[in-house]
Formats: structure tokens, sequence, C-alpha cells
């Protein structure tokens, strides 16, 4: 009974979500058909579709793509390795969290691009500049998420480890790291999120290459076609890397 | 084998001073089981943790086999009044714990640790994880784990405290037969009588603040014993003997909590 009730459940919540992606397409269709908007703005279906089997056939959008991933893959790297020691820090010194705290949690919501003319005088026009603004964005909720990670491990657990004498390395490998397995990837989830933005962002205001750049490219010669196919790849990109980061919080062993 | 020298150890908070362990000594010899019992809030965990290394800055001395210790020492075992079990590692895991930190290979490791999930009677939920058992289930992962170190001196703070009368009784037995097979020196804090009396050679009473100890009593109960003996007269007698001791301590426990939160009240 109760097993029958949530298949139909779900039945009706796909139906919803069939219903309401057919209308949104109609709609957009209607609108391409209509030519009530400016010309080319809203192109059809049919030419997104052959825009984005376009794009997944040349070379150059691999190219960019990789450029695109390898500087949000560093950024995050370097931008989760700082935000892990700082929030290591904060959530273990009181006295460093309270001189400091507030002052990540205040700067961890604003816009980050405007630092970007600092990060090309320091680091240039390339992909060094691209990579801080990924870094700088993740720090932010990957330092938060450290801080209240680490302050919710039950202390019992560290008497425990000491109690058997574990090692420095030991501690952290084994207790505290497991310990704040839940809070960190979510911080690794918003990070990322928010590193996309940041790297992309970049792209689009200075660069040569990458998505970012490849969008604002299309979009400057009034390509729209493959503009919007560049956002839909981008989106479903996005989408899969989340999803990625998702089942590895809600894998076993949590 | 275990020497605890003259220790003492205050705690200042902003109620003031707490003499939570005041000038406590006792000696346990190799193999035997002693139980201290004390009312809630008189220091025991604090001397548990003083014992175990966990808590520094006392006065006085803990000694293991004639030598001063100062910090963890590896012929210490601990099991601790909280719930202490990783949530992230299965049973099996969870006991092959010390091992790890050790540097043991992972297959000795785990046929060790497996060993010892038997003998806390665990066999069949080596793959569960902590979050799938019972309270009393996973107190015994945290014993087996800290017996897997094989410590010489065993410490238990309250290991069964959350557990209901039944399976305390149970798990008393289990302890004890462990104890005689494995012949450890046990140190076991309670504030249960019944507990302290089952399992106990020797039994010593600490009084609630400042926290010393008053009194010291054999139980000359038969060895090997079971949870049968507590329905024994001589069970009683001691149990009375005890709690004869205990009681003005506990009642001034509690007569201080309730000061506190009249205190408290009237602060507001
Ligand atoms: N870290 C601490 N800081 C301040 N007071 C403490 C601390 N640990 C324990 N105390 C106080 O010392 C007394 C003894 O505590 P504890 O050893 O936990 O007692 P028990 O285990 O017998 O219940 C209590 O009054 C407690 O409030
Ligand atoms: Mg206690």
């Amino acid at each position: 009974m109760n097993q029958a009730h949530a298949a139909a459940a779900t039945r009706s919540v796909t139906m919803v979500r069939t219903v309401i992606i057919v209308a949104t397409l109609a709609a957009w269709e209607a609108l391409a058909l209509s030519g009530l908007l400016f010309r080319d703005v809203v192109p059809s279906l049919q030419a997104i579709c052959s825009a984005v089997f376009r794009l997944l056939t040349a070379a150059d959008f691999y190219f960019n793509l990789g450029v695109t991933a390898a500087e949000i893959g560093v950024a995050l790297i370097i931008g989760g390795a700082g935000g892990l020691a700082v929030g290591i820090l904060l959530g273990a010194n009181r006295f460093l969290s309270r001189a400091y705290e507030s002052l990540v949690y205040y700067l961890g919501p604003t816009p980050k691009i405007i630092f970007f003319p600092v990060m090309i005088m320091w680091f240039g026009v390339g992909s060094g500049s691209k990579i801080a603004m990924g870094a700088i964005s993740c720090f932010f909720p990957i330092a938060i998420s450290a801080a209240s990670g680490i302050r919710q491990i039950d202390r019992v657990l560290i008497r425990v480890g000491l109690s058997f004498r574990a090692s420095t390395w030991q501690m952290a490998t084994k207790i505290y790291l497991p310990a704040m397995r839940g809070p960190l990837v979510n911080g690794m989830r918003l990070g990322l999120g928010v590193a996309i933005i940041g790297t992309l962002l970049a792209q689009t205001k200075l660069s040569n290459r990458g998505l970012g750049y490849l969008i604002i490219q299309a979009y400057s010669t009034f390509d729209m076609p493959r503009m919007y196919a560049l956002i839909i790849v981008l989106f479903m990109l996005a989408v899969a890397a989340n999803a990625l980061i998702g089942r590895l919080a809600r894998s076993r062993n949590s | 084998m275990l020497e605890v020298n003259r220790i003492s150890k205050r705690f200042t908070t902003s109620d003031g001073v707490i003499p939570a362990v005041d000038d406590i000594s006792f000696a346990i010899a190799a193999g035997e089981f002693v139980s201290i019992i004390g009312p809630s809030g008189c220091g025991k965990s604090t001397l548990f943790n003083i014992i175990g290394g966990l808590v520094g800055d006392y006065e006085g001395q803990v000694k293991v086999s004639g030598d001063i210790i100062h910090g963890t020492h590896p012929a210490i075992g601990m099991v601790f009044q909280e719930e202490s079990t990783f949530p992230w590692r299965t049973v099996l895991d969870n006991v092959a714990f010390p091992l790890e930190i050790s540097g043991l290979a992972t297959s000795e490791r785990l046929e060790r640790a497996q060993h010892f999930v038997s003998m806390v009677g665990l066999e069949g939920f080596e793959r569960r994880y902590p979050a799938e058992l019972s309270g009393g289930m996973r107190q015994r992962v945290a014993l087996a784990r800290t017996l897997a170190s094989e410590p010489r001196i065993l410490l238990m703070d309250e290991p069964f405290a959350a557990l209901d009368e039944q399976t305390r009784l149970l798990l008393g037995d289990r302890v004890l037969q462990i104890q005689q097979q494995l012949r450890q020196t046990t140190l076991l804090i309670t504030h249960n009588l019944t507990e302290a009396v089952q399992l106990s050679d020797r039994v010593l009473v600490m009084t609630y603040r400042p926290g010393k100890l008053k009194r010291e009593i054999d139980i000359d109960l038969p060895h090997p014993r079971d949870s049968e003996v507590v329905s024994s007269d001589a069970f009683g007698r001691y149990v009375a003997e005890i709690w004869h001791d205990l009681r003005e301590e506990a009642s001034r426990g509690i007569r201080d909590d309730e000061n506190r939160v009249l205190r408290a009240r009237s602060d507001r």
C-alpha cells in the first residue's frame, strides 16, 4: 500500500517535471517563431540543438573546457588547502577565532570580482589571475565549514585518540578529518560552486581562452545559438560536478 | 602495579575554585579489580583522566610499576564514560584502531581485532556501524577496542552508566570473565553500588567536594562470581555498608545542586 503510494508520488513528480519542461520548450519555440523579439535573440530549438552538436564536435571546445577545468581544479586545490588550514586554525584556537572569524564571515559573501584588477596586476592576464579569482572565491566557504566542522567534533573521540597515543599526523588523518567529513564535503560543494563562478567571471572579463571567453566571444559576434549551446553545456557540467561531490558526501563511511 | 600518590587537582571557575580531587592516594596490585565509587560531580572522571594522562597540571604522582609517569602510558588503557566509538568505522575497524595506531599489518590487525570482538560477544556484528547497534553493544565495542591495545592496566569510567540495569549486570559478568582471563589490573569508576560490589575485590568510597577518599572496603565474595551474587546475603550487607558511607556524600551533592539552582534563580 505504502509502496504503491510512493510509486504513484514518484510518477506524478516525473509527470509534473515533464509537463513543465515541455511547456517551457514550447513557449521558447513559439517565441522564437513569432519574431516578436529582436531577430536571433531567441533562436529556434533546432538552431540551438545543431549549435550544441557543432560545439561538441569541435576540438577548440575541448581545449577551452580543459583550460577552464584545469583553472578551476587548481583554484580548488589552492583555495581549498588555504581554507582548510585557516578554518582549522580558527576552529581550534579561540583567540584567533575571536580576532578573525567575523572578518571571514563578512568577507565571505562579498563579490570577489572587485579583486580582479588586483589579481591581474599580481598574476598577469593569463591563467594566474583566473586561478586566483577561483581560489579566493572558494577559500571562504571552505574556511567557514572547516572551522565549524572542527568545533562540532565530539571531544571524547579526540581523547580516545590521545589515550591510544596517536601521533599528530594520525590524529589529523584518522580522527579529525573523518570526524569533519560532513561539513568539509559541504564546504567543498559550496566552494566548487563559487570557484566556477569566480573563474568563469574572470574569463569573461579579460581572457583569450576558457569557456567564459567562448561565451563572451559568441555574444560579441552575435552568434546566439552558439552562446546558448555553451550555456547549456556549461550548466550540465556544473550540475554533474555538484552531483559527484554530493554522491561523495552520501557514500557509506560517513 | 598502579600507584596514585597524593594527587590533588583544583579547577578555577567563575563559581570559584573547585577542589575536584583532594590528596588521594591508593595502590592497586597486579591483577586486582578495584572500584572507586562516589556521587556524581565528586571528581571521579578528573581522577580517571589524571591517571590516564589526559589531564595535566595536578599535584602528586601517578606510578606504573614503581616509575612516575607523565602523560599517557602504553600500559594504561581507558574506556570512557561517554559514547566513544568512531561512527565512521565498522565494529571491526573500531576495535582495530589501536593496532592501526601502533602500525600492525592489516591482516594481523584484523585477526587480532576479531579475537577481541568475539571476546565481548559481538561476533556477527563486525561489519556493522555503531549507529546500527544498541548502547550496550556500542559500549562493548569501546571495551573491545581498549582491550585490543592489550593494556596491563584497564581504567574504566562509568562504562555502563547509560545502560539499563539488566544489561549492566550481564555486561558486568562479561567484564569479570574477561578480567579473570586476561588477569588485567583494573580500576573501575562508578556511581553504582551493585556494580561496585559485583565486580570488585576492593571498593574505595570518595567524598564530595573536596574529592577525598573516605573509606576502603574489601569485598570478600567468592570467585568466580557472576551476577547471581547480587541475591546473596553477604552482597546485601556490602551494599548496605557502602551506602551508609555514600549516603551522606550523595545528599551533600544533591544539596549543592539545589543551592546552585536557587542561586541562579535569585540572580535573575
Ligand atoms: N575542565 C573543568 N573545568 C572546570 N571544572 C571542572 C572541569 N572538569 C570537571 N570540573 C568540575 O570538577 C568536579 C568534578 O568533576 P568530575 O571529575 O567530572 O566528576 P564525576 O566524574 O565524579 O562526576 C565537578 O564539579 C565539575 O564541575
Ligand atoms: Mg564522571
